[in-house]
């Protein structure tokens, strides 16, 4: 491979966020921003045109030495797993850009800039196979989130930014220390030192000390359940998603890396971990509690936005749940849960955000018969409801229908609970959608306008291509179905 | 070009008219329907051919199946059943999109309006032709989209909005239930197959169920100390789904209320989509049921315990729309009983039953469109206000007469002299006659024949009340334009003479549909799985009364009523009030609202559960706040100790180096 | 040749001086010459090591720390000096604005 075309995928957003920083007006920083994101778009399909779906090795892969002496390197890679998480970035922000062409926001530049630098980092981490580079992104995924809320912010934004930042920061700091002990120990195991992601979990089962590997799978995948959320150390991201801006909350919804982690580095130790059968329990019940207390949680919001927030936990929980179904079509479901709500939860918060910007309010009951003046948006945001409460023929249902079924083989008590979620769920859509769109007018919010030109198109395209992977998932589907083949054999080798 | 090459169009072409007509609809005179018209019309087209095609060559299956993703399939299969269903739902919906022209000729949403209830009817087709349980469950959903969508079509209504959330709701819970059998036999299956599927094996066809149906039930799990075969716990899921969709009680509370729509659409609703699916579910996968000890069983006796419970609630309605949304429940519960009675007849059951729902989708279109003609023309739906309707809507009066006396089921037995509501109801009745003697229950038979005589005083309350006497408010009506009345007349020459023309001929033409090369399976061996003695002679050899007796008692409706509503001779007054406890009960549809909605809905689920998962989830929060607290809190008190005094500080350093000093020492002489 | 311990005993005692003064001392340029002491009672350490060792390198690190206790005293007496300007006394144990 001639260009090293997964750095620049990473480096472009960093080198734009930059160079929007020093623009001086709206216009500039905005075209700057769209520019940065359309050329990443276009670098990723091309790499998704040339991606190799029936193998699950690492493509695209880039070496360099950075720190032999601890053997650290410059690696970069893209598997199954990976893939759709970078392609649903990179499809997104472009169209995030163009919701809030119009916005009137104060320090424009800063604004894109820290939209940008966000998605370098999110991509950094999916393609980075060093645990060093890894964990670099990780962290560096916080601060332009953290600013992002504390400068653009809801009223509470302070306080929402700085529990966000600390709660999800101890969370990785616990897992940095599940590195370092993973590190260490293949360091004395092998004698030489490597921080290479896929080395270092090959050398996991090597370990002789049997508490060691529980207490570093334990510090691993705290961090990962933390940044998922999964119940019950969810309690930063409602506030983290109601007080962020719209776009703020978008890029919230795309920071897929927890998920990531499960698949990337969980999946392929859990067999080799000794208390196994007890975290595949652990996880599945967080699952399952997650999907039906977020589900509830949901039901008892009055602020839309809000509830949208808490539907994000219960959905998320699908994902750590088809992660512990341990067949292999429950951890392609669990993937494609993470690609559909990225793409669903989006236009959920963009309509979130126009609505509160055209009513000032986004307390559920002061709404009401909004589909009268904004015909668009009611269309628009009923396919994304409808996404999200499950329908067939839009991507909720396939990620759920997997997950669901593939881990009752395995899980049958954790997908009973999933199950009766699933009425609450449509509940809380529905209520909400009564009370929002349909109904009497509240004629106090005077002639609305409904959504402008760039809003309806990048909330449409989004729209579009749910319904589109709804119908035909196997363009992301195969790539992950082919990993998650890969991460169940590993099962089957250990015996399980 | 084969006609069976044709036939993934029959659901694609209204799924198309609906995107065609949804964005270029208001360009297009009366909302673009003739779109949905032509694409509906070119479906049932199709339908017919292969149905005919079918009726000469009953091996001559339409089956593809094209890989979708992973190991699932889709697929179409029209076997004899999936043919006349699709013929009924293509042609009755056709006939309510023309109608539906001129009634809906005032609204200005009209786009909207041809765009959902063409994706309605795509939808049902959809459910209709699939080959495999999960394309059936995508498009079963879709019906409750569209539903909902048409339900609330008026949506500034709030009742109206309410009432398309409470349908959506409800058959969820079913639709839910439905999901979990599908889980459940996946997850069956996947264990026969020892969790490796063969490449091209698609496990969730019917025909591949069909097949494994002995290891399923073979599987057993304990419940309650009760051994319960698998197949049991998945037929009675399946039929969860079932009793959701086609309002079966105690799900049939979205029914009634989804009388907000248009006309037009609780006709769609009532007749052609929607309803029947739940039907056609439990039809479809009838040998599973056959296969499934006590499923038949609980089919049977909620379906007639069903048709009885809302037929009393039918007696006393004053909605005409409600009257008659009672009147669809009621003979759901017909169908219900006629597929429970395989557990006697067998396969005959499936014929007996998709007969009546043939028969019923015409007469009870009828009934709704003529409905829709009255409220279009004097302005209200409460037959109170009505009387003497005749005299200014002769057309309208003599179509729902006739579907009227279909609906009571009015015929001579042994003859072919009956209207189609006769030819199919009887043989349900009859069939329940037969179970009755050959298991001494003769529950179902009583609850059946009790509905009939209620069915019967019900809908000439409605004809007597709405039609003759003298006007009791002053409306102005006129006859409907011709658009609307020429289907009432297809309807009402279909809802006369279907049952008599096909009566011998449909039976045994979907008895076809289990002995195909499709699906081709023992019937008995299936029903010994199942424990069912299925009887040794089929209906039709019972005693002369109780031939007679369905007739009857629709002959003593019709008395009763014309003598209270049509002469006025018994003064209802003293029955028909406030005081009386068992008016009080129907009249308030046994509370069903207050339990389900208020009660369960909203003090239990959301006042109840979900704001106490409020409470917890605060507590989450402040156990997090806590923690921060803590160090906030802990580091109060150990910045005392920056006193901002150098020679403090120097202190600290000497005594902790010395300390250090002392401790190396102490290590290296203890070691 | 006069025995290693002397140094160091020297060095100690040095050393002891300018702890007992750095800590019982309130004003700063007082606490700063105690400083001082201590620094050269780890010079002598040093070249008294060096000597001893017939290694050059020790006597390097004593030039090396005199430079540097120069600039520190150099900057440290600016610091007091300014002080002093500004409060007119320099009690280090009142000048406290950094506690807690």
């Amino acid at each position: 491979m001639a260009i090293p075309i997964l750095s620049l995928i990473v480096l472009i957003p960093f080198l734009f966020a930059v160079l929007t920083l020093f623009t001086k007006t709206k216009e500039q920083a905005r075209v700057s921003a769209l520019f940065s994101s359309v050329l990443v778009l276009a670098l990723s399909m091309f790499m998704y045109f040339n991606f190799d779906s029936t193998t699950s090795q690492m493509q695209f892969q880039e070496f360099a030495q950075w720190v032999p002496s601890l053997g650290i390197n410059y690696q970069l890679g893209i598997d199954g797993i990976s893939m759709p998480l970078v392609l649903l970035n990179a499809i997104v922000i472009p169209f995030l850009i163009l919701f809030t062409w119009n916005d009137d926001k104060k320090q424009p530049n800063r604004f894109y800039a820290l939209i940008l630098a966000t998605q370098g980092a999110v991509i950094g981490v999916f393609v980075a196979l060093d645990f060093f580079l890894f964990y670099v992104f990780w962290e560096l995924t916080l601060v332009p989130l953290f600013f992002m809320v504390s400068i653009w912010g809801g009223p509470a934004k302070h306080k929402a930014s700085i529990k966000f930042f600390i709660y999800t920061h101890v969370g990785s700091l616990v897992m940095l220390l599940g590195i370092f002990g993973l590190y260490f120990a293949a360091w004395g195991q092998t004698g030489t030192p490597n921080m290479g992601i896929e080395h270092l979990l090959s050398q996991f089962q090597f370990i002789a000390s049997g508490l060691s590997r529980d207490l570093i799978f334990v510090a691993l995948l705290f961090g990962f359940l933390v940044k998922i959320p999964a119940f019950p150390f969810h309690s930063w991201l409602p506030d983290a998603y109601v007080e962020a801006p719209t776009a703020g909350s978008v890029l919230f919804v795309l920071l897929k890396i927890g998920g990531y982690g499960l698949f990337r580095v969980m999946l392929p130790i859990l067999p080799f971990t000794p208390s196994m059968n007890l975290m595949i329990a652990i996880m599945a019940a967080l699952g399952a509690v997650s999907i039906l207390y977020g589900a509830f949680l949901a039901l008892a919001q009055k602020d839309l936005k809000r509830m949208v927030a808490y539907s994000s936990v219960s959905h998320m929980g699908y994902v750590t749940l088809g992660a512990a179904g341990l067949v292999s079509l429950s951890v392609s479901g669990a993937m494609f849960q993470q690609f559909s709500h990225g793409l669903i939860m989006s236009i959920m918060f963009m309509a979130c955000g126009v609505i509160n910007n055209a009513t000032g309010t986004r307390i559920i009951n002061e709404l009401g018969g909004l589909a009268r003046k904004m015909p668009k948006l009611a269309v628009i945001m009923m396919l994304a409801f409808m996404a999200s409460l499950g329908l067939p023929g839009l991507t909720g249902f396939i990620a759920e229908f997997l997950v669901l079924t593939f881990t009752y083989i395995n899980q049958p008590t954790y997908v009973v609970i999933a199950i009766l979620a699933i009425i609450i769920t449509a509940a809380y859509h529905l209520w909400a959608m009564q009370r929002t769109m349909f109904g009497v007018y509240n004629e106090k919010f005077g002639a609305l306008k409904d959504i402008s030109a760039s809003q309806t198109f990048s909330m449409a395209v989004i729209a579009i291509l749910i319904l589109y992977f709804g119908l035909n998932p196997s363009p992301v589907l195969d790539m992950m179905i082919t990993n998650s083949e890969k991460l169940v054999s590993l099962m089957a080798v250990a015996g399980v | 070009m084969a006609i069976e090459d044709m036939a993934f169009l029959i659901p694609v072409l209204p799924a198309l008219a609906f995107v065609l007509t949804f964005f270029l609809g208001k360009k297009l005179p009366n909302g673009g329907a003739i779109i949905p018209i032509i694409a509906i019309f070119t479906s049932f087209v199709i339908s017919l051919m292969i149905t005919l095609n079918l009726l000469q060559n009953p091996e001559q299956v339409v089956s593809q199946s094209y890989n979708w993703f992973a190991i699932l399939n889709v697929g179409v299969l029209i076997d004899p059943l999936a043919a006349v269903m699709l013929s009924m739902v293509s042609f009755v919906s056709l006939l309510i999109h023309i109608y539906a022209v001129g009634y809906m000729s005032h609204d200005k949403a009209q786009p909207r309006y041809f765009a959902e209830t063409a994706l309605f009817t795509a939808a049902m087709l959809g459910v209709v032709l699939s080959d495999n349980i999960l394309q059936f469950f995508i498009c079963w959903e879709l019906v409750g989209l569209c539903s909902y969508l048409l339900i609330g079509f008026w949506f500034e209504k709030p009742s109206a909005a309410s009432a398309a959330k409470k349908a959506f709701l409800t058959t969820r819970v079913g639709d839910v239930m439905f999901l979990a059998g599908i889980i459940l036999l996946f997850a069956d299956i996947f264990r026969i197959f020892n969790g490796s599927i063969p490449e091209g094996v698609y496990v969730l066809r019917f025909d591949e169920i069909f097949t494994h149906i002995p290891e399923i039930a073979a599987l057993n799990t304990q419940i309650f100390g009760f051994e319960v075969s698998h197949l049991t716990i998945i037929t009675l899921l399946f039929f969860g789904g079932a009793v959701g969709k086609s309002g079966q009680f105690p799900l049939h509370v979205w029914l009634p209320d989804a009388m907000e729509g248009p006309t037009t659409v609780s006709a769609l609703i009532h007749a052609a989509t929607m309803v029947t699916a739940g039907v056609y579910l439990v039809a479809r996968t009838f040998p599973m049921f056959l296969a499934a000890p006590y499923s038949l069983l609980v089919v049977a006796y909620l379906g007639a315990f069903t048709a009885l419970f809302a037929a009393t609630m039918g007696l006393v309605m004053n909605d005409i729309k409600r009257v008659l949304a009672f009147s669809t429940i009621s003979q759901l519960g017909y169908m219900m009983l006629g597929l429970g009675m395989g557990a006697v007849i067998g396969v005959t059951a499936v014929g007996d039953s998709l007969f009546h729902l043939i028969n019923h989708a015409f007469f009870k279109a009828l009934l709704f469109l003529c409905a829709g003609s009255v409220i279009h023309a004097v302005g209200t739906q409460d037959i109170r206000q009505m009387g003497g309707v005749r005299k200014v809507m002769p057309i309208t009066f003599a179509t729902m007469l006739i579907a009227s006396l279909a609906l009571a089921g009015f015929g001579i037995p042994g003859t072919s002299i009956g209207v189609s509501g006769f030819f199919s109801k009887d043989p349900i009745i009859e069939a329940a006659y037969l179970f009755g003697e050959s298991t001494e229950n003769w529950v179902p038979y009583l609850f059946s024949i009790v509905a009939a005589l209620l069915t019967s005083i019900y809908i000439f309350r409605l004809i007597f009340m709405t039609f003759t006497g003298k006007p009791r408010t002053n409306y102005g009506g006129h006859e409907s334009p011709s658009v609307m009345t020429v289907p009432l007349m297809i309807l009402g020459v279909l809802a006369l003479v279907f049952g008599a023309l096909t009566k011998t001929g449909f039976g045994k033409f979907l008895e076809e549909t289990f002995a195909n090369n499709f699906v081709n399976m023992d019937i008995h061996a299936l029903a010994e799985i199942g424990k069912y003695h299925l009887a040794s002679h089929g209906a039709g050899s019972e005693p002369l009364l109780i031939l007679w007796m369905p007739v009857i008692v629709a002959i003593a409706g019709l008395l009763i009523s014309y003598l209270i509503y049509g002469m006025r001779i018994i003064d209802m007054s003293s029955i028909v009030s406030r005081k009386n406890p068992i008016y009080k009960l129907l009249y308030n549809r046994y509370y069903q609202n207050a339990i389900f909605t208020q009660f369960l809905a909203v003090k239990v689920i959301y006042e109840g559960l979900a704001l106490a998962g409020r409470a917890i989830d605060r507590g989450f929060d402040w156990t997090v706040y806590l923690i921060g607290h803590i160090f906030t809190e802990a580091s109060d008190g150990l910045r005392l100790l920056q006193t901002g005094v150098v020679q403090n500080y120097a202190t600290s350093v000497v005594t902790g180096v010395s300390l250090l000093i002392i401790l190396v020492k102490l290590i290296l002489e203890v070691f | 040749m006069i025995p290693l311990f002397y140094y160091l005993a020297l060095s100690a005692i040095i050393f002891s001086i300018g702890l007992f003064g750095f800590m019982t001392q309130r004003s700063g340029i007082r606490m700063l010459m105690c400083v001082e002491l201590m620094l050269n009672a780890a010079n002598i350490n040093l070249v008294a090591f060096s000597s001893y060792n017939g290694d050059l390198t020790g006597q390097v690190f004593a030039l090396y720390s005199i430079a540097l206790a120069a600039a520190e005293a150099a900057i440290g007496f600016a610091i007091l000096m300014s002080i002093y300007r500004v409060r007119d006394m320099i009690d280090l144990n009142k000048i406290n604005v950094l506690r807690w």
